[in-house]
């Protein structure tokens, strides 16, 4: 518990960046609720780039359950006002 | 120092080693939730050298009955934080409910995890059994139950190439394990997209931290990423 911020209900600007073959987003920085979960971010990955399994993780070569809260990582991982999320679209275990 | 910019993502043997005992350490210190790994030394054979200093990593006895251990973890780590206690005793009657009903039904399964370098593969391997608290093993279809709805989609898909049972290459014993091949390439990925570039040894310091938040999901576990500062 990094910041306990009485104000966890404050937004969070996420910015996902490609990276290995994914493709760019038109628009790569959104906001979202602190109290969201990052499956929220995982999501609407997912939604934008119709792929199913998606890589997903942090600054500092993390890649975050889907239950941690934003305002969590953001405390965590967040750098200039922003969290950054790097995405990739292959995750291949075999 | 070898350049991060053109790593493979994989390992050596001694960089395992390295790597293993700082995850271990940073583990130890701030993931107070779970008991500490403990590094094994590989058993000698009688008749070939005695392996120099290998060894593996070892978590032994840990709940995978996903209703009981998350709503305990979750309660444990909102009571740190004011605003959500709040939220958390106005559903604490709800939650309670649940775990009654679970405890009265449901057997809770437990899980040994064990970190082995594979040296074909030039990564970490993690091999799992998992049974009941009577000792008794479960087969993968049981497992498959505890697992979250992702990894069992996983296993639907990738039958042979996700998890599969293997023989434990040290204890000779019938363990699951969780398919390395792709293992160097997100490895890889992980630490290149970072803008600092880190140095070799930055990233041997966090090699295995990096790779449990990726294999962890695949049980649900919810380490705490505050042990990557």
């Amino acid at each position: 518990m990094a910041a306990e911020s009485p104000n966890s209900a404050r937004k969070v600007v996420v910015h996902l960046r490609a990276t290995g073959d994914a493709p760019i987003l038109k628009q790569a920085k959104f906001k979202i609720l602190g109290t969201d979960k990052f499956a929220k971010v995982i999501d609407f990955l997912r939604r934008q780039l119709h792929r199913d399994t998606l890589f997903v993780y942090v600054n500092s070569a993390f890649s975050p359950n889907p239950d941690e809260l934003v305002i969590d990582l953001y405390d965590n991982f967040g750098f200039d006002g922003k969290l950054v999320v790097n995405y990739a679209c292959s995750m291949a275990w075999g | 120092m070898m350049d991060v910019l053109h790593w493979d993502g994989t390992l050596s043997a001694k960089d395992f080693r390295i790597g293993a005992f700082a995850f271990a350490q940073k583990w130890e210190s701030r993931n107070l939730a779970f008991p500490p790994w403990s590094w094994l030394p590989c058993p000698k054979h009688p008749w070939l050298a005695p392996p120099k200093e290998e060894g593996y990593l070892s978590l032994e006895k840990i709940c995978i009955s996903r209703p009981n251990e998350e709503e305990d973890i979750d309660q444990i780590s909102q009571i740190d934080t004011g605003e959500e206690e709040t939220c958390c005793s106005g559903n604490e009657d709800v939650l309670d409910d649940a775990t009654l009903v679970q405890s009265n039904h449901h057997e809770l399964h437990y899980c040994d995890f064990q970190i082995v370098y594979s040296s074909t593969f030039r990564v970490p391997v993690l091999y799992f059994r998992a049974y009941c608290s009577d000792g008794r093993p479960l087969p993968l279809d049981e497992i498959e139950k505890e697992l979250p709805a992702c990894s069992s989609k996983e296993l639907s898909k990738k039958k042979w190439t996700f998890i599969t049972q293997e023989e434990h290459p040290y204890l000779k014993r019938p363990w699951y394990k969780l398919h390395p091949c792709g293992t160097a390439e997100w490895m890889k990925l992980l630490f290149l997209s970072d803008n600092a570039n880190p140095k070799f040894e930055v990233v041997l310091e966090l090699y295995l931290l990096s790779w449990f938040s990726v294999v962890g999901q695949v049980f649900g576990l919810r380490i705490s990423f505050k042990i990557s500062d």
